[in-house]
C-alpha cells in the first residue's frame, strides 16, 4: 500500500510551505495566524511520527496558548507597525545579511553532518529501567523520575518568566491586576462559550494529567488546557485576575516547586540522593508532585498571557 | 474498511490544503483566522480517522485537545479584534 507514505509526504510538504510563509510574511497578524496553522499541522505530524506526548504539547502550547499570546501581542503592536515595516535595508546591508545567513546555515550544516551515527542515546537504558517506578508511560518516567531535576528547574524558569512580565508594571500598579477585560455582552457568544466550554476543558485537562502515568499525557499539557479555560472565563469578563500582590496567589505560584523541592530534599535525607523516590512509593509520590505542579503551572501560564499589572489591587 | 478510511484521510487532507490557500492569500486577518480554524477542523478529522485506523486512543486525545485549544485561539482572536475596533476605557496607567 503506497497511499500512506504519499499522504505523509503531502502533510510534510504543507507543513514546510506554512513554515516558510510564516517566516516570510510581512504583516505580523498574518504571520501569527500562519503560526497557529503551523502548530495545528505539527500536532498531526507528531502523531504520525508516533510521539503523541509531543503532539499533545504542540496542540496545547504551540497552537493554543502561544497563539493567543501572539495574537494579543500583534494587536498591541499594530499601531506602530507601518513605520517599522516600510524601512528597507540598503544594498550593502542586504549583501551582509545574506552572507551572514549563508555562513550560519553552512555552520549548522557542518555541525549536523559531523554528528556521530548512530547518535548517542540513553533510550535503551531508560527503557530497561522503566519497571522501577511502576509507571507505564516511558515519557512520564523520564520527565518525573530519571530527569526530575530538569523538570523541577523548568517550573522555576516559568516563575522567573512571570517575574519578568510582572516587572514590566509601572510603580503604582505593582502588585495589582492586569488590564481589565471589557465586560462582554452577557447574551453574546463569548459569554456562552465561556460558560459551556470550561466544564469540558477542566475534565479533559485533569484526565490528560491523570492518564499520563500509563498513557500519553502529562502535567504540563493538562495545566495548559486548564489555563486556557481560565483565560476564556477572564476574556468573557466572568471573573477577574487575582492581584499580583495577593498572598494566596503567591502561595499557589510556589506550591509546585516547593512540593518538588521538599520531595527532593526528603530523598536526600532519607534515600540515596536528591530527588530519589522510595521505589515502593514512586508512583504516589510522582502523582502528588504532578498535582501540585498542575496548579502552579496553570496559574503561571494564565498570568503570563494575562500580562503585566496595569491597575492597582483595589477593584 | 481501512482502505476506505485511508482514502478519507486523503480527502480531508485535500480540503486542508484548500483551506491553506485562504490562509496564504487572505486578504483580511479574519479570513486567515477562519481558514486556520478550517485547517484545525480538518486536522481533528484526520487525527480521529488515524486513531480509528491505527487503533491508537492517543490520537483521539490529541484531537480533543486540538478542538478545545483551537476554539480558544479563535475566541482570543475575536476578542482582540473587537478590542482593536472599539477602544475601551483607558487603563489607569494612561489616565492623566
Amino acid at each position: 500500500m503506497t497511499i500512506v507514505p504519499a499522504l505523509d509526504l503531502f502533510v510534510a510538504g504543507i507543513v514546510l510551505i506554512v513554515a516558510v510563509w510564516t517566516v516570510a510574511a510581512r504583516d505580523t497578524m498574518s504571520a501569527v495566524v500562519g503560526f497557529v496553522a503551523y502548530g495545528l499541522l505539527l500536532a498531526l505530524v507528531w502523531v504520525r511520527l508516533g510521539a503523541p506526548d509531543v503532539a499533545l504539547t504542540e496542540a496545547a502550547i504551540g497552537s493554543g496558548l502561544a497563539g493567543a499570546l501572539l495574537i494579543g501581542a500583534a494587536t498591541r503592536l499594530r499601531a506602530g507597525e507601518p513605520s517599522v515595516s516600510t524601512e528597507r535595508l540598503g544594498g550593502a546591508g542586504r549583501v551582509l545579511a545574506m552572507t551572514l545567513s549563508a555562513v550560519v546555515a553552512a555552520a549548522v550544516a557542518v555541525v549536523l553532518l559531523s554528528l556521530p551515527d548512530p547518535a548517542p542515546s540513553l533510550a535503551s537504558e531508560a527503557a530497561a529501567n522503566a519497571g522501577v517506578t511502576s509507571l507505564g508511560n516511558p515519557v512520564t518516567n523520564v520527565l518525573m523520575a530519571f530527569r526530575a531535576m530538569d523538570t523541577m528547574l523548568e517550573k522555576v524558569v516559568l516563575l522567573l518568566a512571570l517575574l519578568g512580565v510582572w516587572s514590566m508594571a509601572r510603580d503604582h500598579a505593582w502588585g495589582g491586576r492586569p488590564r481589565s477585560c471589557r465586560r462582554a455582552d452577557p447574551e453574546g457568544p463569548l459569554v456562552l462559550l465561556a460558560r459551556v466550554l470550561p466544564p469540558v476543558g477542566v475534565v479533559l485537562g485533569i484526565s490528560v494529567l491523570w492518564v499520563s502515568a500509563d498513557h500519553p499525557g502529562g502535567a504540563f499539557q493538562g495545566a495548559t488546557i486548564l489555563a486556557a479555560m481560565w483565560l476564556l472565563v477572564l476574556m468573557a469578563g466572568l471573573g477577574d485576575v487575582p492581584a499580583a500582590g495577593g498572598r494566596r496567589l503567591r502561595l499557589v505560584l510556589v506550591a509546585g516547586p516547593a512540593v518538588f523541592l521538599t520531595v527532593g530534599l526528603g530523598g536526600l535525607a532519607l534515600g540515596a540522593a536528591f530527588l530519589s523516590y522510595p521505589p515502593a512509593w514512586a508512583k504516589p509520590v510522582i502523582l502528588v508532585i504532578e498535582f501540585a505542579m498542575v496548579l502552579t503551572v496553570a496559574t503561571t501560564l494564565g498570568l503570563l498571557v494575562a500580562g503585566p499589572p496595569e491597575r492597582s489591587a483595589e477593584r | 474498511m481501512n482502505e476506505f478510511l485511508t482514502a478519507m484521510v486523503g480527502l480531508v487532507l485535500v480540503l486542508l490544503a484548500l483551506g491553506l490557500v485562504r490562509v496564504l492569500r487572505g486578504p483580511g486577518d479574519a479570513d486567515r483566522m477562519m481558514a486556520a480554524q478550517l485547517i484545525g477542523t480538518c486536522g481533528i478529522a484526520a487525527l480521529l480517522l488515524i486513531g480509528v485506523i491505527g487503533g491508537t486512543s492517543a490520537a483521539i486525545d490529541v484531537a480533543l485537545v486540538l478542538a478545545l485549544l483551537a476554539t480558544f485561539a479563535a475566541a482570543a482572536f475575536a476578542e482582540c479584534a473587537r478590542r482593536a475596533t472599539q477602544p475601551e476605557t483607558l487603563p489607569e496607567t494612561e489616565r492623566p
